[in-house]
């Protein structure tokens, strides 16, 4: 019954095969494996590729000019005879366009993983996550044309009024909130209860005006301010912010959800608010996976060309004073992409491999966070399956 | 050559001691039953440095119906696994000893395990169909084993199922998605799609543990019918399925094959303290 | 703290959450309302009887005796307001010198700003570019210039603190009591009888290849551009990272090499796309030399090598994602490993493949920096399939920044540029939707 298909003659030698059959069989699975492999490893060696043509091309321009000019020196005219290639300005151009982004997306990422994670109930969240996806996939170059079309003369034609409002919306909430909590604070150590609760309301009022005449004071400042161009580092930063948010949103929420169950019901059992639960257990818990998610969402900001090429007005300077968010920059992506067209014709200058050196810089910045970011997420893997 | 002087090693009267030790005192006599198909000689399965199995040397005897029963970890499942060798599977897996299938060492050197697999057929805890159509669940077997031809497709699909008693209920939709039968139907479509390479020992891993009641009688009813017509291991977690299916059992304990002896023997009458206990349910 | 304090911490802690989630989806409809809703202005909008003078010699499209008819009767109109302009200039004849001069500067202005509106005068020699032959196409753009006809723009420079100020002066009044006054209330009150407007669905600016850098026609080349670059780097990029991804599920065993391959892959992820950009050049072009110069082919090889991360990582997931058993019961069944992967696990793990796949698509699609150098060019006609392997291409994301940008009248087209950004942008938004409900269907089918 068995074997319709075989007697009992092939019954014993069913599965055992010639020696000549078996190592051919080896043979044939070694090599479809390496074929594999090689594929795979595909991925390795255009990595090298990448490092080793960009750095092939970046170090002639440090034969030629050395290190010094480039990192010091915020002159920038490679199109001159002779060229100057001081990237100082362009350098901290980049620099502060990424910490302008990092500051409004952080805080805004972060507090949004939290409530997906956290706070809003599974069904809302199920139509949040494809939002945000959506708005990943919106590519930069729209973003640009937003910033340069429609952002820009509004910041030129509006710029204070939109500043004061930004101020009042954004500011006074926590400002009001920070009154309740100082008030509260200070008079927590009163031990009598009617004189704690005169205390109280008298503390809250006298901050109130206090908070009141502050925030009006600097509305009335950003009221006042003239925005001389649109296209400035401000501009740049809010729309580099939106660029990267999803991914602070989405990798942060992966940190926070991985954090257990059990650690938040814990919390919930010694009778903290959610609040106090969050900040003061899960937070803690999940703090290196925002970590990493700050990381890519930084980088993302820093290495976009698109926004920055078509928004912060590409002028070579540090602006006056250092923090001036409301003047126009130039940064590394966006004088690749600006310069590659006219040095191209000309390889072999300087003025062509200066523009490598500018590539092997974000390459490398982008190479050592992506280590870095990488080890956080294995490490905190590895504390919260300890746990 | 080295294979024949192992099979000889075991000597005929103790061969016969044994034997007469698994056979079941009271049920149908099966032809061609009585001679071992599958023997483990001091046999071991490591993951890593984890033995796994200890030192099993143990008969399976030829067309009967042999239960593995133990605690939860105590290695029969591995046990199962190693015979079609699905423990390949797992990179940190080796093995010791033999572990023989018609006199031929299942680890040796020149072992296919694809043709291995296609004489050793296996059914797993949880259904696991194909999400394909019923007839190509059951026909993925055949045609990977070269059968092409649309006729004789259809007639080994139908056999499989009227074999695994599943024809009546399924005849009418062999195109629909496997996936929309119930759990029942899905096991036995399973045992179905193994016995349509038609091998010639049937692994069953806890087939009934995902099921309920019903379906398990039903998957019961189908070892019965069977049996005779091939060799059947099942591991089982439930005593009562044992005695009531099985022709001889195997107790394993923490890896070691402690007690292996014909059903109703194991069960009334068992020789080592431990098996008492543990049937009696003094631990589990 | 007292426990008001903590709730109304904890209240405003959930409403700063919330507010965040509601500042990205507003920020969202910021983006996108008024590209969706300029942009669609770039197909439906109110066009005159130059835009279908434009689409009839231009394209050979329309009904030419109804057109024939309108021109008639919008030249009947505008015969008087050319009437004017040969009375005037007989009137500048007799005016003293120094009158002449100013009156003659004016003159030219208004001269100017009609040929704007109506296209050339008559006296006028033939122009050279196309966008001068046609007076306004579009009703709103012939709005504006109907109130650069109507006013002159100052600057009022007179406070120094704040920035110049802009204010109009009437040019009637300027010219009082010479016989061109009576021209401005005659264009302003006719306006729509000389150039009849009509609410127009141009079709074309999905299908027209574009007239004089883009003044006129529509942006076929630049979504075929789009299309070549984006399918030619899947062709490349899927394949590799499909069988990349089985290496890494099926074949990869832990170890020093298997880490190293896999910080490759996230190191590829994390690079800026620019760099890809340079890569592009440096490597395909320069090095490989797979072109002469920009290609097709080197744009989508570049492409290819950026979004190939993605794709091992989708891959990856949706082949992580198919259950054990079923490769358990394929092997069982005397299945070989590399026949279980492709009857068993990869049509299993096929929709989430391709989800993957699709969203690397709308990036391809998307993504500027790596062709600047390696595909894109600003102007040129859709390229035959043929010349992929030697010639560059116009690309929706290129096109974009480049008229934005750089074009010489970039305020002009305005309309042309939002319609490519919505087209761009509902290229990526629909692929990326498709996989969104793929993946939710996936999920479905997969909890039963």
């Amino acid at each position: 019954m068995a074997g319709e298909s075989g007697g009992e003659c092939n019954r014993t030698n069913a599965f055992v095969v010639s020696a000549r059959k078996r190592t051919m069989q080896k043979v044939a699975k070694k090599a479809g494996e390496s074929m594999l492999f090689a594929v795979a490893s595909f991925v390795a060696v255009i990595v090298l590729f990448i490092f080793y043509f960009v750095a092939r091309d970046a170090f002639p321009f440090f034969q030629i000019r050395g290190f010094t000019e480039f990192f010091t020196s915020s002159n920038w005219y490679p199109a001159d005879d002779p060229g100057e290639f001081g990237a100082l300005a362009i350098i901290y151009g980049s620099l502060m366009v990424t910490l302008g982004s990092a500051l409004i997306a952080v805080p805004m990422g972060v507090a949004a993983a939290i409530c997906l994670s956290d706070i809003l109930p599974f069904s809302i969240r199920q139509y949040a996550k494809p939002v945000i996806e959506m708005l990943a996939a919106i590519p930069s170059v729209a973003f640009g044309f937003f910033a340069l079309v429609v952002l820009a003369p509004l910041l030129q034609n509006n710029g204070g009024p939109m500043l004061m409002w930004a101020w009042w919306i954004l500011v006074s909430p926590f400002v009001l909130l920070a009154v309740i909590v100082l008030s509260d604070l200070l008079t927590a150590k009163i031990i009598e209860p009617k004189r704690r609760q005169q205390m109280h309301i008298f503390l809250l009022i006298l901050f109130s005006f206090l908070s009141i005449f502050l925030l009006f004071k600097v509305g009335t400042v950003l009221y006042g301010i003239q925005i001389l161009t649109g296209t400035n580092a401000l501009n740049v930063s809010i729309i580099l912010s939106f660029m990267a948010l999803p991914t602070i949103v989405s990798v942060s929420e992966d940190a926070l959800q991985a954090v257990g169950r059990d650690i938040r019901e814990g919390s919930y059992a010694l009778g903290a608010t959610r609040a106090e639960t969050i900040l003061k257990t899960v937070l803690p818990a999940g703090s290196s996976g925002i970590l990493a998610a700050v990381i890519l969402g930084i980088m993302r900001a820093l290495g976009e060309t698109m926004v920055v090429w078509m928004a912060s007005g590409n002028s070579s300077q540090i602006p006056e004073p250092w923090f001036n968010y409301l003047q126009s920059i130039r940064t590394l992506t966006a004088t690749i992409a600006g310069d590659m067209g006219e040095a191209d014709q000309v390889t072999g200058s300087a003025r062509f491999h200066v523009l490598f050196a500018m590539g092997l810089l974000l390459l490398i910045i982008s190479f050592v966070s992506n280590l870095i970011s990488e080890r956080i997420v294995v490490r905190q893997r590895k504390i919260l399956s300890g746990q | 050559m080295t294979m024949d002087a192992r099979e000889s090693s075991g000597s005929a009267p103790a061969q016969k001691a044994t034997r007469d030790m698994y056979l079941p005192p009271e049920r149908k006599k099966i032809a061609d039953g009585g001679t071992a198909h599958i023997s483990a000689k001091e046999f071991s399965v490591y993951y890593g440095e984890f033995e796994a199995v200890k030192r099993v040397s143990a008969d399976i005897l030829s067309k009967y119906v042999t239960a593995i029963i133990g605690p939860s970890g105590c290695g029969k499942s591995t046990f199962l696994r190693a015979i079609n060798r699905m423990n390949d599977l797992i990179p940190s897996c080796h093995t010791t000893g033999a572990l023989l299938f018609d006199g031929q060492d299942i680890y040796g050197k020149f072992t296919d395990e694809v043709l291995l697999r296609k004489k050793v057929g296996m059914v797993f805890q949880k259904p696991n169909p194909f999400p394909k159509s019923i007839f190509d669940n059951i026909a993925y077997g055949p045609r990977l084993h070269g059968v092409n031809d649309k006729k004789k497709l259809m007639e080994i699909v139908e056999r499989s199922l009227k074999k695994a008693a599943i024809w009546d209920e399924v005849c009418d939709r062999l195109d629909k998605n496997a996936l929309g039968l119930s759990g029942g139907q899905q096991q036995r479509l399973c045992v179905a799609r193994t016995l349509a390479v038609e091998p010639e020992v049937l692994l069953l891993d806890e087939p009934t543990s995902a099921l309920d009641p019903k379906a398990t009688a039903k998957i019961e009813d189908l070892i019965q019918e069977l049996r005779g017509s091939y060799t059947i291991m099942i591991v089982t977690h439930n005593m009562q399925q044992a005695s009531r299916v099985s022709d001889s059992t195997m107790f394993f304990y923490e890896g070691v094959l402690v007690e292996h002896a014909s059903t109703a023997q194991l069960f009334t009458n068992p020789k080592d303290p431990m098996t008492e206990d543990y049937i009696t349910g003094r631990f589990s | 703290m007292n426990i008001g304090t903590r709730k109304i911490l904890d209240r405003s802690f959930t409403a700063v959450g919330i507010g965040s989630i509601i500042v990205m989806a507003v920020a969202l409809m910021i983006v996108v309302v008024p590209i969706i809703t300029n942009g669609i202005g770039a197909v439906f909008f109110t066009g005159t009887v130059e835009h279908r003078k434009m689409l009839f010699s231009e394209f050979k499209r329309g009904d030419s005796e109804k057109l024939s008819s309108e021109v008639a009767s919008s030249d009947r109109y505008r015969a008087k307001v050319y009437g004017m302009l040969t009375d005037f200039e007989a009137e500048l004849e007799t005016m003293a010198p120094e009158k002449k001069v100013e009156y003659k500067a004016k003159y030219a202005e208004v001269r100017a700003a009609l040929q704007a509106l109506f296209g050339p005068l008559p006296g006028d020699p033939e122009p050279m570019l196309t966008r001068f032959k046609y007076g306004q196409t579009r009703w709103e753009k012939a709005e504006e210039k109907l109130h650069d006809l109507l006013y002159e723009t100052k600057w009022d420079n007179s406070n120094p603190d704040v920035m110049a100020k802009e204010y109009f002066v009437s040019r009637a009044i300027g010219f009082q009591g010479t016989s061109l006054v009576k021209l401005f209330p005659y264009v302003k009150d006719n306006m729509e009888k000389l150039l009849l407007p009509e609410f127009t669905f141009y079709w074309g600016f999905i299908t027209d290849s574009s007239v004089d850098s883009h003044f006129f026609g529509g942006i076929w080349p630049e979504i075929q551009g789009t299309f070549f670059l984006a399918v030619g780097a899947m062709l490349f990029a899927f394949p590799l990272g499909v069988v990349a991804a089985v290496y890494f599920t099926e074949y990869a065993r832990p170890g020093f090499l298997n880490s190293m391959l896999r910080s490759a892959n996230s190191t590829l992820a994390g690079v800026p796309s620019i760099v890809f950009g340079m890569f592009g050049l440096a490597f395909f072009i320069n090095t490989l030399k797979v072109s002469e110069s920009k290609s097709v082919i080197a744009g989508a090889l570049t492409l290819a090598i950026m979004i190939l991360p993605t794709i091992i990582r989708a891959a990856e997931e949706a082949i992580l994602a198919v259950p054990k058993t079923y490769r358990e019961a394929s092997l069982s069944l005397g299945s070989s490993k590399w026949n279980t992967i492709a009857t068993v696990i990869l049509p299993a793990a096929l929709p989430g493949i391709i989800t993957g796949g699709i969203i690397s698509l709308g990036r391809a699609a998307g993504e500027t920096a790596p062709i600047i150098f390696t595909a894109a060019v600003s102007v040129g006609s859709a390229i035959g399939l043929a010349d992929v392997l030697t010639s560059p291409t116009p690309a929706l994301s290129w096109n974009i920044y480049n008229l934005a940008s750089e074009h010489e009248a970039a305020a002009q087209i305005r309309h042309v540029q939002y319609g490519m950004v919505l087209a761009l942008v509902s290229i990526v938004l629909m692929l990326n939707l498709s996989a969104i409900v793929l993946r939710a269907r996936i999920s479905k089918k997969l909890k039963g």
